[in-house]
This record gives C-alpha cells, sequence and structure tokens, in this order.
C-alpha cells in the first residue's frame, strides 16, 4: 500500500502534465508532439512556446478542422521542412539504420557477454590430473 | 584473424566518430533549395507606409517571373541579427532597385514595433506584415532572420540563415542575377 502511494506520488505531476492547454484539442497536442520544433531543436511542436510552434499548433488545428489525416498533417510539414521535422526518423531507407544498430549492438554485446562467461572445459592436462588422483588409493 | 577484427572495429567506430564531429550541426536543410522549389506564392497586406507605393495588400505572384526577388523574414524582437543586416539590405536594395526586387517579412511581430524598426532603419523596400508567421512555415522557415533568393523564373535558389553581411549578399545576387 506504502508503495502504491509512494509510486502515485511519483506520477502524480507527469499525469498533471498530460492535460493539454483549453484552447486547442488534444488531437493537436498528441501530432505535435511528433514534430520537431524548428527554432528549439530539442524540443517538440507541442511543448514549445515559441512563435512558428504556436503557428504550427494553429495549422494542425485548422487541418484538423478540415479533416485532415494525421498522416497528411505530418506529410504537410514534410513537404516544407523535410524529414527532420518527424521526431522519429522513418523506418526505411537511410535512417532505418538509426532503428537497426541499437539492436545490432545489443545483439553484439549479448553475443560478448555469452563468449566471456560461457563455461570453459579445463585444460587436458589438469583433468588428466583429477582423474589419476582419484584413481589413486588413499593415504 | 581476431586482432585484425577489433582494429577494424576501433577504426569503423572512430571513422564514423570523425565524420560525425567534421558535420555544422547548425545546417539546417531547405527542402525549397534543394530542389530549386518555386516560390510559394502568398498575398499579405502592406505596412502602412508602402501602401501608397505598392497598395493595400501585396501578392508574390504578381511579381514572380519578372525580376529575381529576395525575401526576408525579420522581426523587430530579432536583436542583433535584423539589426546587423537592416542597413545592407536597404543599401543593396538602394544599389540593386532596377534588377531584383526586395521584399521584407515582417514575422510574428506587433505593428507598431515592426514600423519603429522600418523607421529606424529608413527601409524603401516593401514590407509585409505577417503577424502570425504562417508563410514563414510555407518556406520551411526555422528562425528570424532568413533569406530566400528567388530567381527570374520564380524558383528559389538558395537560403540563407541568420544575419547577412554585404559580400555574402553580394555573392547570393551573383547566383540570381543573369
Amino acid at each position: 500500500m506504502r508503495w502504491f502511494l509512494f509510486l502515485l506520488a511519483l506520477s502524480l505531476p507527469a499525469l498533471a502534465q498530460e492535460g493539454p492547454p483549453p484552447d486547442l484539442p488534444p488531437e493537436v497536442f498528441q501530432i505535435a508532439r511528433t514534430l520537431r520544433c524548428p527554432v528549439c531543436q530539442g524540443e517538440s511542436a507541442a511543448e514549445s512556446n515559441s512563435g512558428v510552434a504556436v503557428e504550427m499548433r494553429r495549422i494542425i488545428a485548422e487541418m484538423l478542422k478540415e479533416g485532415k489525416t494525421k498522416e497528411e498533417i505530418q506529410a504537410f510539414f514534410v513537404d516544407r521542412y523535410g524529414e527532420w521535422i518527424l521526431y522519429e526518423p522513418p523506418r526505411r531507407g537511410t535512417t532505418l539504420w538509426v532503428w537497426l544498430l541499437p539492436l545490432l549492438g545489443l545483439l553484439l554485446l549479448g553475443l560478448g557477454l555469452f563468449a566471456y562467461f560461457r563455461p570453459k572445459p579445463l585444460p587436458k592436462e589438469l583433468l588428466e590430473e583429477a582423474e589419476r588422483r582419484l584413481k589413486e588409493p588413499p593415504r | 584473424m581476431r586482432g585484425w577484427l577489433w582494429l577494424l572495429l576501433v577504426l569503423t567506430l572512430g571513422g564514423l566518430f570523425w565524420w560525425g564531429m567534421q558535420r555544422n550541426p547548425k545546417e539546417l536543410p531547405s527542402v525549397l533549395a534543394k530542389e530549386r522549389r518555386p516560390a510559394p506564392d502568398f498575398t499579405l497586406p502592406l505596412l502602412p507606409p508602402y501602401r501608397e507605393a505598392w497598395g493595400e495588400t501585396f501578392r508574390l505572384a504578381d511579381h514572380l517571373g519578372k525580376k529575381p526577388i529576395v525575401l526576408n523574414f525579420w522581426a523587430s524582437w530579432c536583436y542583433p541579427a535584423c539589426y546587423e543586416e537592416a542597413p545592407v539590405l536597404e543599401a543593396s536594395w538602394r544599389r540593386h532597385k532596377e534588377e531584383v526586387l526586395f521584399v521584407g517579412v515582417n514575422t510574428q511581430d506587433k505593428e507598431p514595433e515592426a514600423l519603429r524598426f522600418v523607421s529606424q532603419f529608413g527601409l524603401t523596400f516593401p514590407q509585409v506584415y505577417d503577424p502570425r508567421g504562417r508563410v514563414g512555415v510555407d518556406y520551411g522557415m526555422y528562425g528570424v532572420p532568413e533569406t530566400f533568393f528567388v530567381d527570374r523564373e520564380g524558383r528559389v535558389v538558395a537560403r540563407h540563415a541568420g544575419a547577412l553581411d554585404e559580400a555574402t549578399l553580394e555573392r547570393y545576387l551573383a547566383e540570381v542575377l543573369p
């Protein structure tokens, strides 16, 4: 119970952040979160308060009202800024490697660790010596 | 054999690291300039001091395909970059106004402050007013100041992010001028 309360207390601030500002529907922020803010490149268009990001959210809201889908809206921004604007690089072409390399690295690390810690057979002379000693009558 | 494999791995990673360090993180791609796309059209109101000469609104399509166009995005809050390049742009416009059209796009700004800026530098080339910054998104603009160079056929040939100095501006102009 105590643990549950502790975790709840930890997660409360995160929950509070989830709520979108009242002026735009939550779908707008959902899409804006997948787009990079052009001026403040570490932030998404959902978090940033820069002029461009605010305008991007307004454009997303307008396009949603026109009945455009998430993919169409993302394509609109990719057309103007290039694939750079997408927070997640597309899973094809050159940027596919961004997704594959970490997995490949983990696999290699796993193989390396396995090879390092694998129980190695004892050297032959040692085994023979052990065998011999076992057969010796106890003194 | 194993030793060689390790050496190869280290060299590959080292090479990748070196290549990554050579890249300029501030280099921003411009889809328009890279693909030489036609300049996106817009119709925006002109700032009051320019209405007498250019009319109430400015439509870019009316001017495309006649002369090369220099499209400069700026804002009065963009200090010091916009303040550094404004006199350079004005001087260049006065020199080249017969061959090139300069257009200033005031972006995400308040009108009184924009007016103070244009009078401070005595800007005589047409200035349009885009408080929302919608045109900037169509041009794939990152942040002010940014300048786009449109050739005689109406295609974007170059984009410069940041303040322009005289030599750089002349170099871009040579690209769009015949």
